[in-house]
């Protein structure tokens, strides 16, 4: 494989990792998310999961695009030339998307903060209104 | 191998070393505390996974990204050494620049949801 065939395919194929890295985070906090989602927001949890996974792959290609061969200053042709640049690049790259993706989990993490405030906040008005009710009927 | 590779090779084993003695001390603890809480077991399941979802992709993206002082053909073994502990250092940096954000974020869990019982 000639250096350049190396540069398109190695592009194309880190992107494809860096977004599989961003669905795959989202996978793994899917199902406990969805049951908060669901315990907070009824069926328009659905909203708040599909947030968390357009926020996770978003910040995966984000961190992927904020690495760039514009920066390194150099012309194509001396690019093409140095292949251990175009490793070097590519693991910055996967770097990114992985340091992206804990900044989004971390802030979701604080967004689940206050879905619980909120569903505790719901807990206690639904059982203030059961003891109302019942104390009525006495 | 080369002696790159066997620097890189030797920082992911230390990582991932290091990534199970800190899940190992801290999530039996983390569960109780999150279990205590916040009362929904979806809930303790989320931040016991965003944990470990996100010390082993800080950890990874540090291996990957570490800067390795380069080794040459015959070096000597505590230049393989030195050469580990420069990539490690950026490992542990991240590593704790996140336990402390997780940290602050447990928290505030604890303060929004404590008052409430």
């Amino acid at each position: 494989m000639s250096n350049e065939h190396y540069l398109i395919v190695s592009y194309f194929v880190f992107a494809l990792v860096s977004l599989a890295l961003g669905v795959a985070a989202y996978r793994v906090l899917r199902r406990p998310f969805a049951a908060i989602a669901e315990a907070v927001a009824g069926l328009r949890g659905v909203m708040l999961r599909r947030t968390l996974a357009l926020s996770l792959a978003l910040a995966a290609v984000l961190g992927f695009l904020s690495v760039s061969y514009v920066d390194c200053n150099r012309g194509y042709d001396q690019i093409v030339k140095d292949r251990s640049l175009m490793d070097e690049i590519n693991r910055q790259q996967l770097q990114h998307a992985g340091n992206w993706i804990v900044f989004a989990v971390l802030a979701w993490g604080f967004m689940v903060v206050v879905l619980l405030a909120i569903w505790r906040r719901k807990k206690q008005q639904e059982g203030s209104g059961d003891q109302a009710r019942s104390g009525g009927i006495h | 191998m080369s002696p790159h590779g066997i620097v890189v090779l030797a920082s992911f084993v230390i990582a991932v070393l290091l990534l199970i003695v800190v899940d190992r001390l801290l999530r039996p603890g983390l569960r109780g505390l999150l279990e205590d809480v916040t009362a929904l077991p979806p809930a303790t399941e989320f931040y016991l996974r965003a944990f470990l979802l996100v010390i082993v992709l800080v950890v990874l993206a540090a291996v990957l990204g570490a800067q390795h002082a380069d080794v040459k053909d015959g070096a000597h073994f505590m230049e393989y050494v030195w050469s580990v502990a420069n990539g490690l250092q950026d490992v542990f940096q991240n590593l704790m620049i996140v336990l402390l954000v997780y940290a602050a974020l447990i928290t505030v869990l604890m303060a929004s949801l404590r008052r409430k019982h």
